[in-house]
């Protein structure tokens, strides 16, 4: 009774050791920290089972429904099916729209909130303070709730701008740098805030401009937050689903892989099955990098709030 | 300094280009926008030394006015309006197409033309009727909209055949005979209550319209049986009730509010809708959190060894793009083909109707959830722990109280207090989870009855299927209208979430 408590309750300090050696020992070390590498092992297996599905899924030649988890006769087949063969999805474009899309919308996004960022915490004017707040209101609401909106807007501007109406990347992503200021400024201007004001006001005695200070000092200080921020916003936008898929309809071509590959998987599950999961896993390897090297970015404090999609 | 003025350069080029179209598409507002865009843009940056913060602020403010700002403003105005399929024309194109198709037979003495039917800007491109008037050799360019006289200069012979006409070309009679239906249906309007058709390739016929718009009293009239149709909530209708089709957009007031709340056919599905989003969201926070605390309790052992191992394998399902994550659930929740009923028949000798059923749909979207989420509150419950002083449990045990107890009195509370503001952003994360509804069940199983939500639709998934999923047609005036209530709740949880944060009084 004493061991099943103990092992319940919340770990703590550990009691000191009563019994070496002998059967006994195990007992003790299983009771102590064993159990929790038994709770471990099933909480990857339910962690990783879907994971190790697709992987072998990619590999195993044949149907979704005759799939098993080691693959009978593995093969590369799904891989060159989907990349190389002419029946198939135009899969390469859609990742180079998922690409194009990620990799502009964050490099804008941190151009745009840094700048409005740095002013904020720099400059002081009329609206300082309404203006930090009105971000933080219109940030609540995210863009995709104004999807009928945003459709007839960007059906709106296709006729007078073809280049970045809908159906376009472009407009894609003129949208998602809708939401360029807003909580990045935040988290930015929380930075910037940190950066000594002494910097700024020594390179003013030296006759340095807003802009260099701008650009030669505080950017500089800030690369490591303007990195993260980039990439996190990177990462969102390869998993956005519903402005890109009321953006892109109808044209195969100009899908990303969110859009691409549901459309692609839900003609039949059964048979393409194999494909897709080889362009899942595909499309899936630039996010899982950056998530690993992001880690510690994305649980400590700097995302508070911030839950991925 | 000087990549500066290009780029301004090349924008104000950009927008100017675009002036002629939007004055062609009567896009004031639009049009509005964009000038008072590039003239802040013009003005801040070509002033040195004034304007600084204007410098930093204009261009992004510029993205979140268009993009976030207008589009909820433009949502509100929306759900007052019937716009959506029907009623998507503006009111003049309305009366036009109502008129047009009501052209009555061709009689002994309807005037005929010679017809070259042409095509803007290449064969695929839109229709054009090339007229000519036998009896005074008169040529006319017939559009959607009315007669153009011709200008001879512009005209394109071949011998006595036109083969073009500015930027109008010719189409053959197979080219024609491609586009066939859309030529059966062209008809321009002339003016005096009549329209000219084609009847075949090569001669168009003026016929009467026997509906008649009367635009100074604004009603149509039937000029056979003389019946009068008044304008009402976007289509004519008669004394009888009898309505002409299509309607226009027009404001209708609280209409599709009216409709949430009165139409049997859609508040029912509306209420039940609701409050799945609710349970949708708060069990998902339940489960993920429950579970993330577990794992965190049973990780947090100084003894225990390879944790960091445990911890990077543990978040994989959360590093996965989720789009991808719910399509290969999707797939292994298959009721026929997928690994989990395979697995359970051959084990247990049961299968279940993970999608197909009400209850079990609910339960795959909890289950999956919990997949991704669990990871996260796992991760901010770790911290969490971590964050809390050792010496305040030691100090509750040396005042008597059990493991169990001091978790309960100590442990738990401080924890929740670090922890809420996220289980809140949770929630509203949770709330408006398109992601995972849309591409796990999409919404599914129907109710029965046809009706326009599914039995796991959240109220995000229900107003993209009624703006943009049914196969009835968009109906964007009453997504608009239940855009505002997910945007009445999420203003909701946001007041609560700053009331835990007390974000705004932080502001400097």
């Amino acid at each position: 009774m004493s061991v099943v408590t103990e092992s319940d309750a919340p770990p703590i300090a550990p009691p000191p050791g009563r019994i070496i050696g002998g059967p006994g020992r195990f007992v003790r070390w299983f009771s102590d920290t064993g159990w929790r590498h038994v709770v471990a092992l099933l909480t990857l297996a339910f962690a990783l089972f879907p994971v190790l599905w697709v992987i072998s899924g990619s590999f195993t030649d044949g149907n979704l429904s005759s799939q098993t988890l080691i693959p009978k006769n593995p093969t590369l087949d799904n891989y060159r099916k989907l990349l190389t063969d002419p029946g198939h999805p135009p899969y390469w474009s859609w990742f180079k729209n998922s690409m194009i899309v990620g990799v502009a919308t964050s490099l804008l996004t941190v151009a745009l909130a840094a700048a409005a960022a740095f002013a904020f915490s720099r400059l002081r004017f009329k609206g300082r303070r309404p203006g930090l707040l009105a971000l933080l209101l219109i940030q609540m609401f995210p863009a995709m709730l104004a999807m009928t909106a945003l459709y007839l807007l960007m059906l709106t501007l296709k006729n007078i701008y073809p280049a970045i109406g809908l159906g376009t990347i472009w407009g894609l992503i003129l949208i998602y740098l809708g939401g360029a200021l807003g909580v990045n400024t935040w988290l930015m201007k929380g930075f910037f805030d940190t950066i000594p004001i002494e910097l700024d006001e020594s390179a003013k005695v030296d006759g340095a401009t807003h802009a260099e200070i701008y650009f030669k000092i505080v950017l500089p200080l800030a690369a490591p937050v303007l990195a993260v921020i980039g990439l996190l916003s990177f990462i969102n936008t390869q998993a956005e689903y519903l402005l890109a898929s009321i953006m892109l309809r109808g044209s195969e071509q100009k899908m990303t892989l969110a859009v691409g590959l549901n459309q692609y998987i839900s003609q039949g599950f059964d048979s393409q099955w194999g494909p897709f999961a080889a362009g899942a896993l595909i499309g899936a390897i630039p996010v899982v990098v950056l998530f690993l090297f992001l880690q510690r970015f994305i649980v400590s404090g700097l995302t508070a709030g911030a839950v991925k999609g | 300094m000087v990549a500066k003025y290009v780029v301004l350069i090349v924008l104000n080029g950009i927008v100017l280009s675009g002036i002629t179209a939007m004055i062609e598409q009567k896009a004031w507002g639009l049009m509005a926008g964009v000038l008072i865009s590039i003239i802040a843009l013009d003005v801040v940056y070509f002033s040195p030394r004034r304007f600084i913060p204007g410098k930093y602020l204009v261009p992004g403010t510029i993205f979140l006015v268009f993009f976030a700002v207008f589009p909820v403003i433009y949502t509100l105005y929306i759900s007052f309006t019937n716009y959506g399929t029907g009623n998507i024309l503006s009111k003049p194109t309305a009366v036009t197409t109502i008129q047009l198709s009501s052209l009555e037979p061709p009689t002994a003495t309807s005037k005929t033309y010679g017809l070259q039917v042409m095509a803007e800007g290449g064969v695929t491109g839109p229709i054009a009727f090339f007229l000519t008037d036998p009896a005074t050799s008169t040529e006319e360019l017939g559009l959607l909209d009315g007669l153009q006289p011709v200008d001879p200069a512009k005209v394109k012979r071949d011998a006595d055949r036109v083969t073009g006409y500015g930027d109008y070309v010719s189409l053959n009679l197979s080219q024609a005979n491609d586009r066939t239906v859309i030529i059966e249906a062209f008809a321009v309007p002339t003016g005096n209550g009549t329209a000219i058709r084609a009847e075949g390739f090569r001669k168009a016929r003026e016929l009467r319209q026997r509906l008649q718009f009367d635009s100074a009293a604004d009603t149509m009239t039937d000029t056979v049986t003389g019946t009068v149709y008044r304008p009402k909530d976007g289509y004519f209708v008669s004394e009888a009730g009898e309505q002409l089709t299509p309607g226009w957009r027009t404001v209708i007031g609280l209409g599709n509010f009216q409709k949430v709340f009165n139409d049997p056919n859609i508040r029912d599905p509306f209420i039940r809708v609701f409050i799945w989003t609710f349970l949708f969201a708060l069990l998902s926070v339940v489960v993920t959190f429950t579970l993330g605390l577990l794992l965190a309790m049973v990780f947090n052992s100084p003894k225990m060894k390879l944790k960091p191992m445990y911890r990077s394998l543990v978040i994989i399902p959360y590093a996965l793009p989720s789009f991808m994550t719910a399509l290969v659930w999707k797939g292994m929740l298959n009721d026929t083909f997928g690994v989990v009923n395979r697995y359970l028949d051959t084990l247990f000798g049961i299968t279940v109707p993970w999608l197909s059923d009400p209850f079990w749909a609910k339960v795959s979207l909890l289950l999956v959830n919990l997949w991704l989420g669990f990871p996260y509150m796992f991760l901010i419950c770790t911290g969490a722990l971590q964050g809390i002083p050792t010496d305040l449990t030691e100090a509750a045990r040396v005042d008597g109280a059990t493991g169990a107890k001091a978790f309960r009195k100590v442990t738990f509370p401080l924890l929740l207090v670090a922890v809420s503001p996220l289980l809140i952003s949770s929630f509203a994360f949770n709330f408006n989870n398109f992601n995972l509804v849309k591409l796990l069940t999409n919404g599914g199983p129907p109710f029965s009855g046809g009706s326009s939500a599914g039995q796991t639709d959240i109220l995000i998934s229900y107003t993209y299927n009624l703006a943009f999923g049914s196969a009835r047609g968009a109906d964007y005036g009453l997504a608009s209208a239940i855009s505002v209530f997910i945007f009445i709740v999420v203003a909701a949880i946001s007041a609560i979430s700053f009331k835990f944060t007390r974000t705004f009084e932080e502001v400097k």
